[in-house]
Formats: structure tokens, sequence, C-alpha cells
């Protein structure tokens, strides 16, 4: 297990490399199904477009978060399309943001219900 | 897909072009605003990403949809641009940047400056949209305009240090000859004692017939002097060119040719190098190819050339050969000039039956104009006013948007002042602006360039006749960098004004009020000037395209002399037998063996249905380089040897030329087939020809064309036909049967002129049809009606109409769009003083007129400022003036109505809302 601070370095992960490990946490997917799994997440409130997705997906990879995927292409998909998957290291910056995000929301509603008295 | 044509597949075709239109844009702006590297690794995968989005786009929203895409696609880049580039992600733990990221701080500012300037005005997209389209509009009619100039007029000619290249051209007004080449004996003047000139070349212009072991075609020749091909610094592409010894005397006979006739006649073949041809039947030797981008000047289409010999005996009276010459070391235009004038005496010394009071008689000068002059002549003037009247268009362009921005200004004055209060300085100000207005104008010149590309091409394809170079007009990176430099210049110029304004307001004025009083003043004062000059320039637009308007109408009007309505022209060759060239017995046999398939032609289009009349000529009216000219002689009336002759055009005539020309017999008689058959020396004259040469009394005179023609009786006086162009004087002109053995005439093409009973343009294919099968060898080398004929002799004027109207009608709409503007905004501010008034029982009518009133005013202001500039810069049109004078009073008032009533109507409705204000809600509004 890699230690702690190379995980948090990561962190907070913006709102796009979010979203796109989110998205890869189930499946393998390629760049444009990623979005569209977002899309129909988020009830099209975030749209990745090309520059966006495509400079996070290189920046997840850089750092190892992501990785390709072997070649998984359904018949009829453009050969084109390359497959990504997340590494262990992704799993666990996604892990460790996440539970970032739970502690945050949670001091959020404590202190907003504090405040509604 | 096989329902190709069905609605579904051109549905399909929108998409996949306005798709592919995106893709297209989307990938340049990509790789412009990300690293290399990224696009190394996922610019594939990025454009078809990107092509999927807005596939699906187009199918919910069309292509406003894939619009739409784009935008945010691009928007997108835009704002990920500096993140890309971002060296600090490294020590965020992020991976190493690469060389990309390095960037300075002054570029990182940049781009941080253009993020936030795009981001704001993405913010109103509307405004963007009218702001960047304008600009466009502006912008892409200056960068079409100035490619063309930069082509034609600055572009350096394509010679070696050309601009040491000059001609020489002689002037005789005293024999009607305002402009005339060079003799041998010109040329022996300056070879001899010209110290301005390094080196002399002549050429004269010439057709013949290639035959040979190829397809026999009949060429554009050149003869050139070798000395020639020196001074035009021309090398051989394959073989050798001209040596001195080649155009002596009983050298043997050789030839170049260019290196199209060499690709289209030859095949491109090297071994052409060394073979024979037969050029008007003389077996000549092919010695080299002309280099694949070499033209002459003012002569594209030449095939092949000669060598020339210039000899001294040949005298001084045939002007026949044109020169070009290098400027010696340290001389310029002026001082060879100087020079040329000064040895215009001397040609007595050399050829003493030239007497100084002959020269004094003809008013003989010479002048010396620099080559590249030459070769773009009229068309200066034509272009430079166009080039002018698209600046006056960008200038108003600019207003209009400066205007917009002001508009805009209005909305964000809290804004600055929240941003002052908080401590930005005004340095950060007016970089939020001026980058906010260098973007935009970026964007126009984008658009701009596109405009201009379609525009090139339609200029291109348009070709109007008088433009030179033609064929060397493209866009190039000086016309990039010109777009370039309109585009800042633009942007600062409407970027700059509105933001000098607003540094100079106190913070307190704009923190205080969103309207801030005083500074609003101010700003609708600068709003106001900006339409006053708007409307001013546009009159200045629509005056002079109203003066050339109305010159090219007169144009038309004019009396041509013919009736080019259902009239058309068709051209035949029967070509020329080249072994006849030095043979002029057998010429006249020739032309009259040719003159009978003429007249079978002639008589079978005769009998076709909705023909009334056919003539056949070898030079047709308004298409002047077909004339030919010759020195007269009139036997009543000889000359001494020692005078410059008289100098009259030709054309050979035959059938009822006449009449299917639409001109008529004043006097005496037509000629006829009888005329021809018989070879009669006889000749018609037209009006000025007999009012210039023998004092209005022509009939049964005689004359003749070179010294070894035969002597033609007048036997009628013909109406005057302008000959060269509409513009010019009518030339003395001689109509000779297509028989008379006259040395210079050539009948191997000849226009067969049918004068029809409807629409000509409808006879012209079944005659062309009759033609061919009947006379299927016979090659037919053009078909025209009359009008096209006259139209192309106009093709110039029609030329900077169109562009000048165009630019009088654009800068008229976006004044009128600016005045109602400035107009709509008063009366918004006004609103509440609108209602107190019609409370307090002001009738709408009166409000109305007040604020009418307001607009007039502004725009009398303008017109008078316009009048004054239009009366100082149509001065410029005057050479391009038929009919009217550069101070036309219907130009300047017609000018102005129009402007008034545009005015009006722009003011007018922002009257009538003023009007319909309730006084219940403009006092609760606030």
């Amino acid at each position: 297990m890699p230690p702690r601070t190379r995980i948090e370095r990561f962190l907070p992960l913006k709102p796009a490399a979010l979203h796109i490990l989110l998205a890869l946490a189930e499946a393998p997917r390629h760049g444009y199904a990623i979005r569209g799994v977002v899309e129909t997440r988020t009830d099209g409130d975030v749209r990745l477009w090309p520059a966006t997705l495509y400079g996070t997906i290189r920046e997840l990879k850089r750092g190892g978060l992501i990785e390709d995927a072997p070649a998984a292409a359904a018949p009829g998909d453009d050969s084109r399309r390359r497959y990504y998957q997340l590494t262990a290291l992704g799993r666990q910056v996604l892990a460790a943001e996440t539970e970032r995000l739970r502690r945050l929301v949670r001091l959020a509603q404590r202190t907003y219900a504090a405040s509604q008295g | 897909m096989s329902n190709d044509g069905s609605p579904e597949s051109a549905t399909r075709n929108g998409a996949r072009l306005s798709v592919r239109w995106a893709r297209w844009i989307f990938q340049r702006m990509a790789r412009l605003a990300l690293p290399a590297s990224l696009h190394e690794e996922y610019g594939e995968e990025m454009r078809s990403a990107f092509a999927t989005m807005a596939a699906r786009a187009w199918e919910t929203g069309g292509t406003l949809g894939v619009l739409r895409v784009l935008v945010l696609a691009c928007m997108d880049l835009v704002r990920r641009a500096p993140a890309e580039r971002d060296a600090r992600r490294h020590a965020a733990g992020w991976p190493a940047p690469e060389r990309g990221s390095a960037m300075t701080t002054a570029v990182r500012t940049l781009v941080h400056e253009a993020r936030l300037a795009a981001r704001s005005l993405a913010k109103r997209p509307a405004f963007t949209f009218v702001a960047a389209a304008t600009l466009a509009l502006g912008i892409g009619a200056n960068v079409a305009i100035f490619t063309v100039v930069d082509s034609v007029l600055i572009r350096p000619l394509p010679y070696p240090r050309s601009d040491e290249l000059v001609t020489i051209q002689h002037h005789a007004p005293g024999i009607n000859l305002p402009t005339v080449e060079n003799s041998a004996g010109t040329i022996e003047l300056y070879k001899r004692f010209g110290r301005a000139f390094q080196e002399l070349g002549a050429y004269t212009v010439d057709a013949q017939n290639l035959t040979g072991d190829i397809v026999p075609v009949r060429v554009q020749v050149l003869h050139v002097t070798p000395s020639l091909l020196h001074v035009l610094g021309v090398r051989a592409a394959l073989g050798r060119v001209f040596a001195a010894d080649d155009s002596a005397a009983g050298a043997p006979p050789v030839a170049m040719l260019t290196y199209t006739a060499w690709q289209s006649n030859f095949g491109g073949s090297r071994d052409v190098v060394g073979r024979r041809v037969h050029l008007n039947g003389v077996s000549t030797e092919i010695v080299g190819i002309l280099p694949e981008h070499f033209v002459f000047p003012q002569r594209p289409k030449v095939h092949l050339i000669l060598p020339l010999s210039i000899d001294q005996k040949d005298g001084f009276g045939a002007f026949g050969t044109r020169v070009i010459a290098r400027l010696a070391p340290g001389a310029d235009v002026a001082a060879a000039q100087r020079e040329a004038t000064a040895l215009q005496p001397r040609i007595t010394e050399l050829f003493p039956d030239v007497t100084p009071d002959l020269l004094k008689r003809i008013g003989w000068s010479a002048s010396v104009t620099s080559l590249r002059d030459a070769v773009v002549g009229d068309a200066r003037t034509t272009l430079w006013v166009v080039m002018g009247a698209v600046g006056f268009l960008l200038l108003v362009a600019c207003a209009s948007v400066a205007n917009l921005f002001l508009v805009r200004a209005e909305g964000r004055t809290r804004d600055v002042g929240v941003r002052l209060a908080l401590g930005a300085s005004a340095r950060d100000i007016a970089a939020m602006h001026l980058s906010e207005s260098l973007l935009l104008a970026t964007v126009g010149g984008a658009w701009g360039l596109v405009v201009a590309y379609v525009a090139v091409h339609a200029i291109v394809a348009a070709g109007p006749a008088n433009l030179p170079r033609l064929e060397d007009v493209r866009i190039d990176t000086t016309v990039i960098a010109f777009t370039v430099l309109v585009s800042v210049a633009a942007g600062v110029l409407f970027g700059v004004l509105p933001m000098r304004l607003r540094l100079r307001q106190p913070m307190s004025g704009l923190l205080s009020d969103g309207r801030g009083r005083t500074a609003g003043r101010d700003r609708q004062r600068l709003r106001k000037g900006m339409i006053v000059a708007q409307i001013a320039l546009a009159l200045m637009l629509l005056t002079g395209s109203g003066m050339l308007l109305r010159s090219f109408i007169r144009l038309r009007a004019a009396d041509p002399g013919i009736e080019p309505q259902d009239a058309a022209a068709i051209g035949v060759s029967l070509g020329e037998n080249p072994a006849l060239a030095s043979d002029p017995a057998g010429r006249t046999a020739e032309h009259a063996k040719q003159a009978i398939v003429y007249q079978r032609i002639m008589r079978e289009v005769g009998q076709l249905p909705g023909v009334r009349a056919v003539g056949a000529t070898n030079a047709l009216p308004l298409d002047p380089e077909a004339m030919n000219g010759a020195s007269l002689r009139i036997r009543s009336r000889p000359q001494a040897d020692s005078a410059i002759p008289r100098v009259a055009m030709y054309v050979g005539v035959a059938g009822d030329y006449l009449q299917a020309i639409g001109t008529r017999v004043l006097r005496g008689r037509a000629l006829d087939w009888s005329d021809v058959d018989h070879a009669r020396p006889v000749a018609l004259v037209n009006r000025t020809f007999e009012h210039q040469f023998l004092n209005d009394n022509a009939l049964g005179e005689q004359i003749r064309f070179g010294d070894d023609s035969t002597w033609l009786t007048i036997v009628g006086i013909a109406e005057d036909v302008h000959t060269i162009s509409i513009r010019n004087d009518v030339t003395p002109l001689a109509y000779l049967p297509i028989t008379a053995s006259v040395h210079g005439l050539h009948i191997a093409t000849m226009q067969i002129v049918v004068r029809t009973s409807g629409e000509a343009a409808s006879v012209v294919p079944t005659v062309r049809n009759a033609v061919r099968s009947a006379y299927p060898e016979v090659p037919i080398t053009s078909a025209r009606t009359m009008e096209s004929v006259v139209d192309a002799s106009m093709a110039d004027t029609s030329f900077t109409v169109a562009i000048l109207t165009i630019a009088a009608v654009v800068s008229l709409l976006l004044g009128a769009i600016g005045l109602y503007g400035v107009i709509g905004y008063v009366v918004t501010q006004r609103t509440r003083e609108f209602g107190i008034r019609i409370a307090l029982g002001a009738a709408p009518h009166a409000v109305r007129r007040m604020v009418l009133r307001q607009g007039l005013v502004l725009a009398g202001i303008g017109i008078v400022l316009g009048l004054a500039g239009a009366a100082a810069v149509t001065r410029s049109l005057r050479s391009l003036l038929y009919g009217v004078t550069t101070t036309d009073p219907v130009s300047f008032v017609v000018g102005s109505v129009v402007l008034v009533t545009v005015a009006a109507i722009a003011a007018y409705l922002p009257a009538l809302r003023a009007s319909a204000v309730s006084p219940s809600r403009a006092l609760s509004e606030e």
C-alpha cells in the first residue's frame, strides 16, 4: 500500500477528475462514453467538453490514477477509441476523495443545522 | 445509401457539412490553444469525440445546435488551455511539466486576460455576435481588396531587381496618336545616346501557325531581342536562351518555348530541345524552354518566342516595337525621363528627313514609366478607389462596434467601480477592456479572412477585364499579416475610445449610481460623435457610388454606334496557310478561297430560323485587341516621305455586316458579296475618317494602307461605331472586303455576326450547331452575344460600381442601426421624463417630434460633414467617371436624401416608443 501522503497530494480532486474517476469505477470506458455516463448521472449538469475531458484524462494517466485498458472494443466500435480503467492508486485516491467529501458534507450539515437553530 | 436526392439524404448531407465545418474549426482552435503533446496523444480521439457530439447536436438542434456545441467546446478549450500549460501542477505532485508549460509570465498574463475577456464576451452572445460579424464584414472586405491590391500593385514583378525595369513610349497628339511605342529609330536613339539605360530589350507581338509532328495550332508569338531576355533576367529551364548572333541576318531560325506551351503542345518531353518545328512554314529549331513561372510583362499567354533584330534601316516611322529597359546603376525613372526628353531632338541627327519642325508640329515626346506602372495601367485608380471605399467601410464598422461597446459600458460602470475600489489599477482596467476588444477583433479578423477568401475567389472568377496580373492574386503571408494588422488596429480603435472615457470618471461616480449622470452624458456625446462620423462616411460612400452608378448608366445609355440587342458573334477559324506568309499573290488567292468557305457558312447560318441578317468581320467593335491599324495614304493628298504618316484602322468585312452589327450607311453604298467575290478594290469609311482626312467629302477618293497594297476607292460612308471602347473617341476606320489585297489583313479567324428576330442568346447554340454539323473541320473559337461584348468593354466600371455600391449600402445600414441604437437609448433614459410630459398633457405627436428631431439633428450634422468630405474625396474618381462631373449635384442631393430618409426611419421607431410611454408605468419605474 502506498503511503498516505502519496494519495493525499492528489486531493482535493478537480470536479472533472472526480467525475472521470467515478465513471471508470465500475467499468473501463472510452473517452466519449465517460462523457455520456457523467452527463446522464448528473442529469446534464456536468458536461465534459473535449479539451477538459482529454486534458484531465492525460493528467490522471500521468499521475498514475488511470491506465489504458486492454482493448475491449465492442463490435462496430471505432478502433481509434482507447479504453481507460482505474489503477489501484486511482481507486485509493477516489476512496480518499470520497471520504474527504463525506467529512466535508457532514461538517457542513452539522454547522448548517446548528445555524438554523 | 441508395436514396440519394431524397430529403433525408439532403438532411444527412447538411449534417455532414456543418459537422465537418465545426470539426475543422475546432481542430484549428485546439491546435492553437493546447500544447502539441496533448495533440499527439489525444488529438484524434478528441476530434472524433467532438464530431460525435456535433453529430448528436445536429440531430436535436440542427446547424444551430452544432454551432452551440462548437462555441461551448471552444470556450472549454480556452478555459482549459492555461491548466494544460501550467507549471504549478508540478509542485502539487502532478507529473513534471513539459516544454510547452515553461511560459513566461507575460504570456501567462496574456492567456489569463484572454480567458477573462472570452468569459466576459461569452456572457453576452448577442452583443459579441453582432460586433464580431460587423468587424468580419469590414475586415473581410478590406482583406479581399487588399489581396488584389497587393498582388496587382504592391508585389514586385517577378523579375530580378524589377524596380530597375522601365518601358519607353512616345506621344504624338498632333496626329491623333496619344501613345505610340518604339521604332527602330527610337531604339537606336536610346542605344546610342542613352546613359540612363543599362540595357534595352525590345519585342513585337505576332501569331503564327505551329506545325511539325504535333497537332497544328495557332500560337501567340513574341519576337524578342536577345537583350530582352537578359534585361528580364531569364535563364532557360532547359536548353539555352537566345544569343546575340541568333538575331543576326542569315542566322539559322531558332525558337524557345514557354513552359506552358512545352507542357501542353509537346507533352513536356525533354527531347524537345533540338527538335525542329514549322512556324508559318519555316523550319525552326527549338533551342530552349523558358522557366515554369516566367511570364512576359503584359503578355501572359505567349507560347513561343523568336529572336528579333532591330535594324536602323527600318527607319523612324514604324512604331510596332515595345521596349523594356533596365536602368543604369544610380539612375531612377525621373532621371531616365529627363534624359529621354533631352534626347528627342537628336532624332534629327539619326534621320535627316525628320525635321525639328515636324517633331514640334506633331507634339512629339517620350515618356519613361516604371514597368510595374505600365503593367498596372488604369487598374491603379480603380483599385485605390475601391480600397478607399472598403477602408471607409471598416471605419464605419469600427464606429459601430465602438458604439456597441459604449452601450455595453452603460451596464458595466458599477462592475468597473467595484474593481477599482478593490484595488485594481487603472492599467488593469485598461488591459481588461483592451483585451476584450482585441479578442473581439481577432475573432472578427478570423471570420473576415473567411469572408475575404470567398470574396477573392469571386473577384478572380468575375475577372474584371482591366485588372492585370489576376493570375497572381492569392491570399499569402503578406495578406495574413495585413489581416492581423487591420484587426489589431480596429481592435485598438474601437477599444480605446470607450476606455479613455471610463478612466476619466471619478470612482465615486461609478459606484454611487449605475447610470453615472455626468459620465453618462460624456458617453452619450461620444456615441453621438460616432454616429455623426458614421453618417458622414456613409454619405461619402453613397455620393461616390452614386457618381459611378450614374457614369455606368450613362455608359450603358451611350450610343456605341451599334445595336447589341438581338445580335450575336460566333468566331470561326479557317487557319492560315503558313507557306503563303511571304507570297502576296498566293495569299490573295488563298483569301479568295477562304472567302468562299466563309460565304457558304454564312449562307447556311442565314437560312436558320430567327436569323435576320448575317455578316462577318475580322475584328468586332469594342474589342480593341483585334483591331488593326496602319499608315494611310490618300491618293489625292500625297505626303512628303519625311512626314509622319496618317494612321487609321481597318477591318475586313463580308456579307451584310453593317446591318448585322446594327449600324448604317450614311451615303454611297454598303459592301456586298460581289465586292468580296470579285475582290473589288473598294472601301467604306466611317464618318470620323471622312471628317478627319477628307473634309467630309470622301466618296470616290482613293486610299491605301501600307505602301505595297492596292489603291481602294471609297464607295460609301458609314455611321461612326466605337471601336476601342465607349469612353474613347471614335477613331478613323475603314471597312474593306475580306478579299482586298491589303498586306496586314488577316482573315484566318472571322467573327460571324447574326442579327436575330428574337433573343440572341437562344439563337447562339443553333448557329453553333449548324456550323459544327455542316463544317466539322472548322473550329469555333468563341460564341458571344453582342451585349456580352459590350458588357466586357465596361467591366472596369461595373467592378468599381459593384464594390462601391456594396460598401455604401452596408455602411448605410450600419449607420442606420447605430442611429437607431443611440436614439433608442436616449428614449430609454428619458422614459420618466416623457411619462411626466405626457401626464402633464403633452400630445404624443409632440413627444414623437422631439425625439425625431434629435435623430435628424445628428443626421444633419453628419450629412454636412459628409458632403464636405465627399467633395474632397470624389475628385479621385475623375478618371472613372463618364459624362458625370466630380461635383455632380444629383449624386450629392440623392445621397443626402437617401440618408435623411433612412435616418428618419431609424429615429422614428424609437420616437414611436417614446410617445407610447404610459405615464403611470414610467413614474413607478424607479
